[in-house]
């Protein structure tokens, strides 16, 4: 388990540079530190797993990297930059537990969101939503509302949300999590793929040792550092 | 179109559902203040007008008087039509008589006119609705509608009129005889004081029973169209000869008070209603807030998807712009369809509630009047859109506040 990159990517400068990260919760009188020191590296095209128990901070790891919360101490760099949230969307894309899709949109209309945190999708944005939606195997199933999706195809439309912006990084807390066993491996076949056809590197955090496996690097927090 | 506005969009009106009902609740309550205030304000912008209406139809724009009569009046006609502004004047004398027929007696107001020049000034044919204006002489009389009622005379009867000489005569222990005079006319101003206690003689009539011998009491003017009726008065008070010891004054100042009040009444009923806008604001800002809170989750996957702050509060205050513009644009239609059909409305209420004869003795006014003021309709439209969009700052400030950690959290 090494937070390092492979050496096949050390050529490349890192999208993602983590280092020295640390976290620590208020709880009663006290504070429990969750992250302690937290250092990760990710080149592009590189898939990395992050695995550990229930409440080990996987979660809040994920935040501090997405730059939505701040890490007590420690750096972080996206492809050499400090986080800005005005950089968010065209960086990077997250897919979650819980999908969370906009339920008064329909599912092409979900993925171009991504877009329009840019600009004002145009015909460009709205065949590269139809595309994506379209490589996840739900085209026609665009005009339908996440409402009327099962929960493995709203976890599709949340993939090719994420990769709209074509970011450089994705960022994936337990996709399957809500998801059946078949279903979840598709979609984190599905996941992987696409990633490595567009080069993004992958975060994905998951209690799924099949799935873990499949990415190119595994890492296991435990106790707030990477083991 | 950014993604805020987008949004909000889609969330009052979501794709897929034929009817956006909280979004409809909240416009309806915002359209219903609105239609109160227009029809409130139209109403009494009405009034106004009508005052106006029959004010200057039976007097015209301004009015001369003087103190003690005008003794020579066609000497004074060609002075006053010589003043700048000034379009004819017709002189007038007036009193009251008592008048009788069939031994039921009124005591009206009467109006000595001159019957060749009262038509250049005011339209007083177009009120007469038996009989002509051109049928007046000096052994004749109009009647206002109510009073022929009342005494149960029609064109072609004879009516006995006294004037105050009778009570001179009295004292002087002399005969005095009523003068008899025939109806040639019946007319109606819609203005229920005027239509139940006014009647027309000729001014010669008028000087006899009155023993005036030649003099008026003043003359009704009428003034070039769109030229200020008080900036008129003063022109003609300026030229008015000082040994007359006359007064011009518009329609607006004789009725100063009348429109006075009528103002502060419209503008006091405007200030009021305006609390019915803000009732309903409240009610955008309660069910957006609910919002805010139902769409957490949504709000948290917002700023994980890169929105910023001060988006996802215009997001919400967009919303509150747009319900305020649909209520508003809801609230005018309601308000014109109502005014339209005021009429229909008040006669079914008045036939419900038994009170027809009540109402217009009240009001004065046989009909309703209204009158769309464009200020006022402006002022609705500002205020009303001004205090929806206030509305959703508050949901608004609640979602900024929101850190997307927190929101994606929550459950």
């Amino acid at each position: 388990m090494n937070p390092a990159p492979s050496s096949s990517a050390t050529d490349a400068a890192p999208v993602l540079q983590a280092a020295g990260l640390r976290k620590s919760f208020l709880s009663g009188e006290g504070s429990i530190e969750v992250l302690r020191g937290v250092d990760l590296s990710v080149m592009a095209g590189e898939s990395v797993s992050v695995r550990g128990e229930s409440g080990c901070g996987k979660s809040t790891l994920l935040n501090l990297l997405s730059g939505l919360d701040t890490p007590d101490a420690g750096t972080l760099t996206w492809a050499g930059h400090p986080p800005r949230g005005d950089r968010r969307a065209a960086f990077l894309g997250m897919v979650f537990q819980s999908f969370y899709l906009i339920p008064e949109l329909n599912a092409l209309d979900n993925v171009l969101m991504a877009a329009r945190m840019l600009k004002p999708p145009g015909a460009a944005e709205r065949a590269r939503a139809a595309d994506l939606l379209a490589r996840v195997g739900l085209a026609p199933r665009a005009t339908h509302l996440s409402t009327q999706l099962s929960g493995g195809e709203r976890q599709r439309v949340a993939v090719a949300r994420a990769l709209m912006n074509s970011p450089q990084l994705l960022l994936a807390d337990e996709p399957t999590g809500n998801l059946d066993e078949r279903t979840g491996d598709a979609v984190i076949e599905l996941l992987l793929e696409l990633c490595r056809e567009t080069r993004t590197a992958l975060v994905l955090v998951t209690h799924n040792a099949v799935h873990a496996g499949k990415t190119s690097r595994h890492l296991s927090l435990h106790n707030g550092v990477f083991q | 179109m950014p993604w805020y506005l987008y949004l909000a969009l889609k969330q009052l009106f979501p794709a897929g559902r034929k009817f956006p009902f909280f979004t409809a609740i909240s416009v309806l309550g915002v359209a219903l203040g609105v239609m109160v205030l227009v029809v409130s304000t139209s109403v009494m912008g009405g009034f106004g007008r009508e005052i106006r209406r029959w004010t200057v139809d039976t007097t015209g724009d301004v009015q001369v008087r003087a103190d003690g009569g005008i003794n020579r009046p066609a000497d004074f006609l060609a002075q006053l039509t010589k003043v700048p502004g000034v379009v004819a004047a017709t002189p007038f004398a007036e009193g009251v008589v008592m008048l009788e027929h069939n031994l039921k007696p009124s005591y009206p107001a009467v109006r000595g006119i001159d019957v060749e020049r009262v038509e250049a000034v005011t339209p007083l044919s177009k009120y007469i609705y038996f009989g002509k204006l051109d049928d007046l002489d000096d052994d004749s009389v109009i009647l206002s509608s109510q009073l022929a009622a009342a005494i149960g005379a029609r064109v072609g009867d004879k009516v006995e009129v006294y004037s105050p000489l009778l009570i001179e005569a009295l004292k002087s222990d002399e005969a005095y005889l009523g003068r008899e005079l025939r109806v040639c006319g019946i007319f109606e101003i819609g203005h229920q004081a005027l239509d139940s206690s006014l009647v027309f003689v000729t001014l010669r009539t008028m000087q006899d029973l009155y023993g005036r011998r030649g003099s008026a009491d003043g003359f009704d003017v009428k003034i070039t169209p769109g030229l200020d009726p008080d900036e008129a008065a003063a022109r003609i008070n300026a030229a008015l000869p000082p040994a007359l010891h006359g007064h011009a004054r518009s329609w607006m100042e004789i009725n100063h008070d009348l429109i006075f009040i009528l103002q502060l009444e419209q503008n006091m009923i405007f200030f009021l209603l305006t609390f019915i806008i803000i009732v309903a604001a409240f009610s955008v800002t309660s069910s957006l807030l609910i919002s805010v809170v139902r769409k957490t989750r949504e709000i948290g996957l917002l700023g994980a998807l890169g929105g910023q702050p001060r988006q996802v509060a215009a997001c919400f205050c967009f919303q509150g712009l747009v319900i305020g513009m649909a209520g508003t644009v809801t609230g005018l239609a309601l308000g014109a369809t109502v005014l339209t059909f005021r009429d229909n409305i008040v006669a079914a209420f008045t036939r419900l509630t038994q009170s027809e004869a009540a109402i217009e003795r009240f009001y004065q006014f046989k009909q309703l009047p209204a009158h769309y003021s464009a200020s006022y309709i402006t002022a609705i439209i500002v205020c009303t859109i001004t205090v929806c969009t206030l509305a959703g700052l508050l949901p608004a400030w609640r979602a900024a506040r929101l850190k997307p950690v927190e929101a994606l959290r929550s459950e």
